[in-house]
């Protein structure tokens, strides 16, 4: 059995009186593409602050590469929502990317020339080193989430979690990001991503982690993505469940069909 | 000039450089409305200050500034979290109080204190620097060299703070340290500049120097830079404005400076401001109106139509503005022929050229670009820049002649 990367146990996070996540439990093995799905407010984006060490659980612990997260000196990388960043702030690209060497370098100190190559490197591996200069507000929704994918690549991040890299970007920029985590799997990097669009979960990820305020189930895709977690993933939410139900529908006909412009 | 202008002229500068500095990062946290807040409650700590130590030492009237600043600091960041009121309110209501309390111990301070010792006391409201002693601008002059410093050695913590927090928290950064030393730096430079400039309008002097440079610049590093420079332009102009009229108080004469300043810029400055805008968005309607033109007259040409009348041109389907027409003449690629038009050489080249970048950016659109809004509307040259540097394989056109 392979590594694991994340182990959450028994993590209960609350914001003031109200429980958002209850009684987790779960293992995320090391070299996986896993998907967080789950109705709105189900907790996902919780969760990945949970484990970036955003948020205090109230009770449970989380593992990372088996240290407790709070003492482990593994950088996690972190890629935001895009209605959370600021997009007219004055940074260039290469500035965020840098920002990625920030803890390697410490307290006062300046990042130097060895911290830009380095920088340039990442944003290279990205396909993004011929628009260092840009201010991120001036690049297309793709580029803008490169951009951070980079940053997590210039953090040697070993886990990698993204918070719906793919909502509201068109076919071609989809089509990048793929390309990204193909590669980023590749390195044998661990990648979870906050993700909504049922249709495309068994053509994306390995691995799925159905979430409503408590864990429901999490597994390898082929196993866990069925039509009963589904189902008790996203039980009461009507609207939800046509979704649900056309995802279900894929799963019975047995056919991976790659999603096309039918959307 | 008086020989005591040039000790206010240090101070006050200085003081400039420390409040663009500093606002730099509130804008960048958008919380300029905090900087307002926390200026007005200064006053009912000054005032206190005064009624317990019993005179106008500079030290009692900066440690009850402090003291009241630190406070209303506390409870902007708390009542937030802790009860259901929004931080907008919590900023507005506190700015309210803490003034309000301070304009009411202020004449109870007036009207019980001996008359010679509080006359000065509103001096504070709006600033009067013309008074400052060499002591307190020395105070000024190393408050504002251990903040600039403080800043220049913390940059890249400020920068994650403003621009995305809980990255800095993940990757173990402090950001309740570093949030932290920006409140205690705002609070001390307000309770510096309160003798310059005054209770009502520091932050005037905090706010705009960064809202200036923003017109400047798309970098951290330079905002900081630009909105340190501006303001201890605006403090030493205003200072010295101020001292031609002793009766006109310093801090309106420095904020006024500043304005101006600012007023300037959102004109003049090359990339966002409003007269380069307006330009940019002319001399690219021209080009392509006189592209427009001179693709008509090379269709024209292939058809075997030499000569276009003026009024084709300027009417009917094109409908193309006069003035590109006249470009087009004056810049060599068309000449008139008494009421006709014609390409010359040069025009022909031109036109053929805009043709074949034209047709190469469509396919290169079709074929695989992520559309990029910044991208779609080029011209030629930005075009086969671009294609060049992405080595694009796109065999030149030939077929751009029978388009």
């Amino acid at each position: 059995m392979s590594e694991t990367a994340i182990e959450i146990h028994d993590l209960t996070m609350a914001y003031r009186e109200k429980p958002v996540l209850w009684d987790i439990d779960v293992e995320i093995p090391k070299g996986s593409l896993c998907a967080v799905v789950g109705p709105n407010g189900a907790g996902k984006s919780t969760l990945l602050g949970c484990v970036l060490g955003t948020h205090q659980p109230a009770n449970g612990w989380i593992k990372i590469f088996d240290v407790p997260s709070d003492r482990s000196d593994e950088l996690i990388g972190f890629v935001p929502q895009r209605e959370s960043v600021d997009w007219d702030f004055p940074v260039q690209v290469l500035d965020v990317v840098m920002m990625g060497t920030y803890r390697r370098l410490g307290w006062f100190r300046w990042p130097g020339k060895a911290q830009r190559d380095w920088a340039m490197e990442c944003l290279s591996a990205v396909g993004m080193a011929d628009l260092h200069s840009r201010q991120i507000g001036e690049l297309s929704g793709g580029q803008q989430q490169r951009v951070f994918i980079a940053r997590a690549l210039a953090q040697d991040a070993k886990i990698i979690l993204m918070d719906e890299p793919f909502a509201g970007v068109d076919a071609a920029t989809e089509e990048t990001i793929r390309t990204v985590l193909a590669d980023l799997k590749k390195d044998d990097r661990t990648v979870v991503i906050v993700h909504h669009d049922l249709q495309t979960i068994e053509d994306y990820f390995d691995h799925v982690l159905l979430l409503n305020l408590r864990l429901v189930a999490a597994g390898p895709t082929k196993t866990t993505f069925t039509r009963e977690n589904l189902l008790r993933t996203y039980g009461g939410q009507l609207t939800l469940l046509d979704e649900a139900a056309e995802a279900v529908r894929r799963i019975r006909s047995g056919r991976s069909i790659r999603k096309s412009g039918d959307r | 000039m008086q020989p005591n202008t040039l000790v206010v002229l240090l101070g006050t500068t200085t003081l400039g450089l420390c409040c663009g500095l500093v606002g730099s990062l509130l804008l960048l946290r958008k919380r300029a409305l905090l900087a307002d807040a926390l200026a007005h409650s200064t006053l009912p700590g000054i005032v206190l200050g005064f009624l317990i130590a019993g005179s106008q030492s500079y030290w009692a009237l900066g440690l009850g500034a402090l003291l009241t600043t630190l406070l209303a600091a506390v409870l902007v960041s708390r009542l937030p979290i802790l009860t259901r009121i929004r931080q907008d309110s919590a900023t507005a209501s506190i700015l309210g109080i803490f003034f309000g309390a301070g304009i009411a111990l202020l004449s109870i301070a007036q009207r019980s204190g001996p008359g010679a010792f509080s006359a000065g006391l509103d001096h504070f409201l709006l600033g009067q620097a013309a008074g400052m002693l060499q002591s307190e601008a020395i105070t000024l002059t190393l408050s504002a060299t251990v903040v600039s410093f403080l800043m220049i050695l913390l940059h890249k913590e400020l920068l994650v703070s403003c621009f995305d927090s809980s990255f800095g928290k993940g990757i173990g950064m402090s950001m309740g340290r570093v949030d932290l030393l920006v409140m205690l730096i705002l609070a001390i430079t307000i309770v510096i500049s309160l003798p310059a400039v005054g209770v009502v309008l520091t932050a005037a002097l905090i706010v705009i120097p960064p809202a200036t440079a923003r017109f400047w610049t798309d970098r951290f590093n330079r905002l900081l830079t630009i909105s340190g420079l501006l303001g201890a332009v605006a403090g030493a102009a205003g200072t010295l404005l101020s001292s031609l009229r002793v009766d006109l108080p310093t801090g309106p004469v420095i904020v006024i400076c500043a304005a101006t300043l600012f007023s300037v810029s959102l004109i003049v400055a090359p990339h966002k401001g409003l007269l380069g805008k307006r330009l940019r968005w002319i001399q690219r309607k021209q080009r392509r109106e006189m592209q427009r033109i001179l693709i008509f007259l090379h269709e024209n040409l292939l058809s075997g139509n030499d000569f276009v009348a003026r009024e084709r041109i300027l009417a009917g389907s094109l409908n193309a503005s006069s003035s590109a027409l006249r470009l087009c003449t004056l810049s060599g690629y068309t000449e008139m022929a008494g009421t006709h038009i014609r390409l010359t050489t040069e025009g022909i080249r031109r036109a053929e050229r805009s043709i074949s970048a034209r047709n190469r950016w469509i396919q290169w659109l079709d074929s695989e670009a992520e559309i990029d809004r910044n991208l779609i509307d080029l011209d030629e040259e930005d075009i086969e820049k671009l294609l060049d540097r992405k080595s694009m394989e796109i065999p030149p056109l030939d077929k751009g002649a029978n388009l």
